[in-house]
């Protein structure tokens, strides 16, 4: 599994300017946080000389992390979200903020990595000959590629289903289905936070995804338990108005 | 406007009615979604021009332009409908659909040419009423918009009403230039031109005429007035010329008056003129056209039935062609009874606009407004209704008819491919045999090179009359067909001028004609004939009016075709102001018209793409700008709001333009328009009152409102860079950080 | 061939602008634009950026390749603008313009037509490892992949180029302190997108 912690480990320099508000979010590597002179203010440049940008976006890809940790980051995670939220929606609507920024990032990763998995030089894109992925320019691409990519990138396996809204009233209406998210398993609901499911956290991180490729969606997390799948948890993503329409436009120009 | 049966080529695109709501759909994501209606708030849309613009600009846009109205506002006072009818046709007068418009102003600029040669005593009793030009002057105006529905047939033999049908008179002789050196004076004709452009601008910054506004001239979304006057002049420059016939008269008319006391042998003398003598046509204008004789009786002081027995005697001698044109001779003020104003010509041609030195837009003596009794005007319109629809067309349509039989199937027909094939291979012409290799290889011979025109009698020549003709007659599925037919004749000769002209109006009559369907193939073979057409016109010929004329033809007939053909006109109408063609004023009305050629696009339904509202912006900001180079600060007032208006549809609510020198730009651009535009007024206010002093102070309190809720304006417009971008951009498109809720720690 | 390469947020918003030169056949990497406004040239790439927008939004949801070619041109300036999209909406748009305009000679219309070059954009980040800011003089000759903008050549030149600055992009985008919209400052990052028009254009 794939999670931004990891991603932490790769970075050395940040160019944002509001980090000076919180310097220890992340504790960096010690031997990164020594400025460089001749740099310009406001950036710090590791000794080694070695930036984010030496570094290479495949080598951590197939390496997984231990599932311990993660629970106890995600743990972590719901309990931060957890201060001070006035109800259930409440807190999950932050989990789901913090899995959108996560989302929209993962995209880019994610098509970069299809782009470039043939190569493992330093640039890698100068030898691949496959064509890249295209850009899901349809719903239903748009649902094939979370369903698979990346929840194979998530959670190393696709989700379980997928399913449109049958009901005429809501076309804009999409089901996926994880029959035991990973989220969930370490997470146990106190019965009178019934109705919560942490799962809005990778509810975030789908609205993240479909919102990075254009597709406006508000996607939430319901616990849907079944006599096998006591966890099982149904990802509901409703896409906007603006999403159908260009839909139809598209339908009639024939674009897949 | 063309008849009702022909089907239009484009719906107008509903961005040019004025009133249409402004739909910019900007949702980007739901974080940041902008509402749409948003940009209809006034507060948004207006302030962001110079306030100090939007009063006097905004109130008068649903007036109707004054000016350009009030000639046939005036002439409306004659009760006789046909007078109403035909003023209906002008082009002018309609601002609600300008894609028709312009293309049937274009169609109307090929009107066929009658020539008229009046014997001295006819013009000596016009004079007496006033017309200095004589007979010719006088039935000139009426012939422009010829009053009801002309019936044409065309080749297949269906028939078609048209309601805008012309014909252009021009004094016979004058409109051939004596020199064989066609070039000769064109070069100036755009530089008179934009003197005409000039002049007009400047009656309208004139004080005198302080109550038009530059509205008038410039309506956003329409086509202007100002621009239409530009196209009917650059398309009234044309004197007659070999390589195509338009100019060359279809007709003639030949009037003698009642006061003539040897009217047949007049007559005679006076066609013997056209024939033979002073009034002989050059060698590559086809002598045979129609002779029409016209007895001008005078009512005022002539016997009607002298005049009478004089007309059979007429038309026993001359055949049908023959009119009895019953004309009083006294002349007509204003304060008589059943007085018309004389309409004002709108095909004048650069040079004649320009010899009229005090009034530059209204054709007038400087005597003052000329008037013609109710019953001459009858009169004229009867006769020239009577030669036109029973006379002219008719001839026309047989010529072509004729021609087409004997001519042009010959040449379509199995054996007249081979046989131009094996012009081209073997050099086996049809008159002559020239050598395979040499200069003319492949040519026919027909072609003099030394002077550069074909014979009239050489089947290249009458091709290309036919081909006009059927063009003047509106099939322009023949014309077409034939020009398609020619243009390889013309480029084995290395006539290079007949060649370009041929694609020209190949592509010109394609375009027009209404059932070409616009396929991308076809849009794409348009574009290489124009390609073709410009580059025999300049490089090969240095013709710079004819290649700015095919340029503008292609940018109006595309620009009217709509969808990705506005595109291309676009493109074409770069390609004009590249190479040098346009004069200034003609920069800043060309940018005007990409702009509006981009702005015809429409997005598509339901999705944001499609439209081109950001490239129309541009033009309009950039025409803004050449506006203001100029020193014509209102021009480019509407020129800023337009572009606010077509920006409204991709920026945001506020405005305000992500990228931080455009933003600049648009800042400084505004600012200077504002400036000048104060100066020019306040030249005015001091010569009136002080009652525009509140308005100031009113105007610059807005404007200090206006900056407060656009962000990037705090700081100073000239260093607007990151800094102020950043809380911008923040907002737009960060991750929300201010409001995610989360503690800090 | 003159370049100037921006980056765009999926709301328009300029994140990354560089102007460089050739730098095959002898260029000294320097952007010499030719514009017709000799003297405000620097909205002028803005403007041309901006305005292609209008092809670049029609042909995002034409075609689902990242790269999407040469998608406009800008005839006055003999410009060319190609684009790239990320997944995640982010726009990389780059307008070159050959160093000779295949133009008539234009009689008299622009003043000047004279080489003019065009300075990194101040005020955005780092003043510019390789700004350009040449003065105005010979131009940049002619290189294979100048010499046709819309050659297969030419654009895979930048297609390659654009997914160099696609990797380098990711890399910053993967930055948890970067949100999305946010300018990319980074002086690493603009060496990184000089060095691949180096190698690339």
């Amino acid at each position: 599994m794939s999670h931004p912690p990891r991603h932490s480990s790769m970075l050395s320099i940040s160019n944002n300017v509001q980090t000076a508000a919180t310097p220890s979010e992340k504790p960096l590597p010690p031997t990164q946080l020594q400025a460089t002179s001749q740099t310009p203010p406001g950036l710090r440049v590791p000794s080694n000389r070695k930036t984010i940008y030496d570094r290479h976006l495949n080598r951590t890809r197939n390496g997984e992390l231990s599932r311990a940790s993660f629970a106890f980051l995600f743990g972590e995670m719901v309990t931060y979200a957890q201060r001070r939220v006035t109800g259930i929606q409440d807190l999950e609507r932050r989990l789901n903020e913090q899995g959108y920024p996560l989302g929209l990032r993962l995209l880019d990763l994610l098509f970069y990595r299809t782009t470039s998995s043939t190569s493992s030089s330093a640039l890698s894109s100068s030898s691949t000959s496959a064509s890249p992925p295209n850009r899901p320019l349809r719903i239903l691409p748009l649902l094939h590629l979370i369903h698979g990519p990346l929840w194979r990138q998530l959670f190393n396996r696709s989700a379980d289903a997928l399913e449109h809204s049958i009901s005429p009233d809501t076309p804009n209406e999409y089901m996926i289905t994880d029959n035991d998210p990973l989220v969930n398993t370490y997470i146990s609901v106190p019965k009178e936070m019934n109705q919560l499911s942490c799962a809005a956290f990778v509810a975030g991180i789908i609205e993240g995804v479909c919102d990075g490729c254009g597709f406006e969606a508000k996607v939430s997390a319901h616990n849907q338990p079944s006599e096998l799948w006591p966890s099982r948890t149904i990802f509901l993503l409703r896409f906007g108005d603006s999403v159908m329409e260009r839909e139809k436009v598209l339908e009639r120009a024939g674009v897949k | 406007m063309t008849s009702p049966g022909d089907a239009p080529p484009v719906k107008p695109p509903p961005s040019f009615s004025p009133g249409v709501p402004r739909v910019a759909s900007k949702a980007r994501y739901p974080g940041q979604r902008r509402d749409s209606t948003a940009s209809l708030d006034p507060d948004q849309v207006e302030p962001r021009t110079g306030p100090s613009l939007t009063p006097p600009l905004s109130s008068t846009t649903s007036e109707l332009p004054i000016r350009s109205a009030s000639p046939y506002a005036r002439s409306v006072r004659s009760s006789t409908p046909q007078i109403a009818r035909s003023s209906l046709g002008s082009p002018i007068d309609g601002r609600a659909d300008a894609a028709l418009d312009t293309r049937s102003l274009i169609i109307r600029s090929f009107s066929p040419v009658i020539g008229v040669y009046a014997s001295p005593d006819t013009d000596e009793l016009v004079r007496q009423k006033g017309f200095k030009g004589g007979f010719w002057e006088l039935i000139r105006p009426f012939g422009e918009t010829i009053p009801g529905k002309l019936v044409v047939r065309d080749s297949v033999g269906s028939s078609r009403g048209w309601e805008d049908y012309g014909a252009r008179f021009v004094n016979l002789g004058e409109s051939c230039p004596a020199s064989t050196d066609p070039n000769q004076g064109r070069n100036s004709s755009l530089a008179q031109v934009e003197t005409v452009l000039e002049r007009e601008l400047d009656s309208i910054d004139s004080p005198s005429n302080g109550a038009l506004h530059p509205q008038d001239l410039l309506s956003p979304s329409t086509t202007s007035p100002l621009y239409k006057l530009y196209l009917r002049q650059l398309l009234s420059i044309a004197s007659a010329s070999p390589h195509e016939t338009f100019r060359h008269p279809v007709a003639c008319v030949i009037a003698i008056s009642s006061r003539n006391t040897a009217p047949l042998e007049s007559l005679r003398q006076l066609y013997a003129d056209t024939n033979n003598g002073k009034r002989k046509m050059p060698d590559w204008i086809h002598p045979e056209y129609l002779r029409y004789y016209v007895l001008v009786h005078d009512e005022d002081h002539d016997d009607i039935s002298e005049s009478t027995k004089l007309y059979d005697q007429m038309k026993r001698h001359f055949g049908l062609h023959c009119h009895l044109l019953r004309l009083r001779s006294n002349q007509c003020v204003v304060t008589d009874d059943n007085s018309v104003q004389v309409p004002e010509c709108e095909w004048l041609s650069p040079s004649e606009r320009l010899s009229n030195p005090s009034e530059p837009l209204v054709d007038l003596d400087s005597d003052g407004l000329l008037y013609l009794f109710e019953s001459d005007v009858m009169a004229i319109k009867g006769f020239i209704r009577e030669l036109v629809a029973q006379s002219v067309i008719p001839f026309m349509e047989n010529r072509v008819a004729v021609w087409n039989d004997q001519v042009a199937s010959r040449r379509r027909g199995i054996s007249g491919r081979l046989m131009s094939m094996s012009r081209k291979w073997a050099g086996f012409g049809s008159s002559s045999r020239s050598s395979l290799t040499g200069s003319g290889g492949g040519a026919s011979g027909n072609y003099n090179m030394a002077h550069g025109f074909y014979h009239f009698d050489h089947s290249e020549a009458i091709l290309r009359k036919m081909a006009d003709y059927s063009f003047m007659l509106r099939d322009w599925k023949l014309a077409a067909s034939t020009y398609e037919l020619l243009r390889s004749d013309y480029a084995n000769d290395k006539a290079w001028k007949y060649h370009a002209g041929a694609y020209e109006m190949c592509a010109v009559s394609t375009l027009l004609n209404p059932l070409g369907t616009g396929t991308k193939t076809k849009l794409e073979s348009i574009d290489q004939m124009f390609d073709t057409a410009c580059y025999s016109y300049l490089t090969r010929c240095s013709d710079t009016h004819s290649t700015l004329r095919c340029l503008t033809l292609a940018v109006e007939l595309l620009r009217s075709r709509g969808g990705s053909a506005a595109e291309s006109a676009a493109k074409w109408a770069m390609r004009a102001m590249d190479l040098g063609l346009v004069e200034p004023i003609g920069q800043g009305l060309f940018g005007e018209r990409i702009s509006s050629c981009y702005a015809s696009r429409t997005p598509l339904h339901g999705v944001r793409w499609g439209g081109r509202h950001r490239k129309a912006g541009m033009w309009s900001l950039f025409a803004a700008d050449m506006w203001l180079r100029l020193g014509k600060p209102s021009l480019a007032a509407a020129c800023l709001e337009e572009a606010e208006r077509l920006y409204a549809n991709v920026l945001g609510s506020d405005g305000v333009f992500t990228m931080p020198e455009m933003q600049t730009f648009a800042e400084n651009l505004r600012l200077s328009v504002k400036v000048g535009y104060l100066e020019a007024r306040g030249l005015d206010i001091r010569e009136e009152t002080g009652s525009t002093d509140p308005l100031d102070n009113e105007e610059t309190s807005e404007k200090l409102d206006r900056r407060m809720h656009r962000r990037s304006l705090i700081a100073s417009p000239l260093d607007t860079g990151s800094l102020t971008l950043t809380p911008v951009q923040a907002t737009r498109d960060g991750d929300n950080l201010a409001n995610d809720d989360f503690e800090r720690a | 061939m003159s370049y100037y390469f921006t980056i765009l947020s999926p709301t328009d918003v300029p994140l990354f602008n560089i102007a460089f030169g050739t730098s095959k056949s002898g260029g000294d990497g320097i952007a010499r634009f030719r514009f017709p406004e000799a003297a405000q040239n620097t909205y002028m790439t803005q403007f041309i950026i901006h305005s292609s927008l209008d092809m670049l939004e029609e042909a995002q949801w034409m075609g689902g390749n990242m790269y999407l070619k040469h998608i406009d041109t800008y005839p006055p300036a003999s410009s060319y603008i190609s684009a790239f999209l990320t997944p995640s909406g982010t726009r990389f748009l780059l307008l070159h313009q050959p160093p000779q305009p295949n133009l008539p000679p234009s009689s008299s219309s622009g003043p000047g037509g004279g080489s003019m070059s065009l300075s990194v954009t101040s005020g955005m980040g780092s003043s510019g490892l390789f700004g350009g800011s040449g003065s105005s003089s010979g131009r940049a000759s002619s290189s294979s992949i100048a010499a046709n903008p819309t050659s297969p050549q030419t654009e895979e030149a930048v297609r390659q180029f654009m997914t160099e600055v696609y990797e380098n992009y990711v890399k910053t985008v993967m930055s948890p302190f970067y949100r999305r919209g946010m300018e990319v400052k980074s002086p690493v990052f603009r060496g990184k997108v000089s060095a691949a028009g180096r190698k690339w254009l």
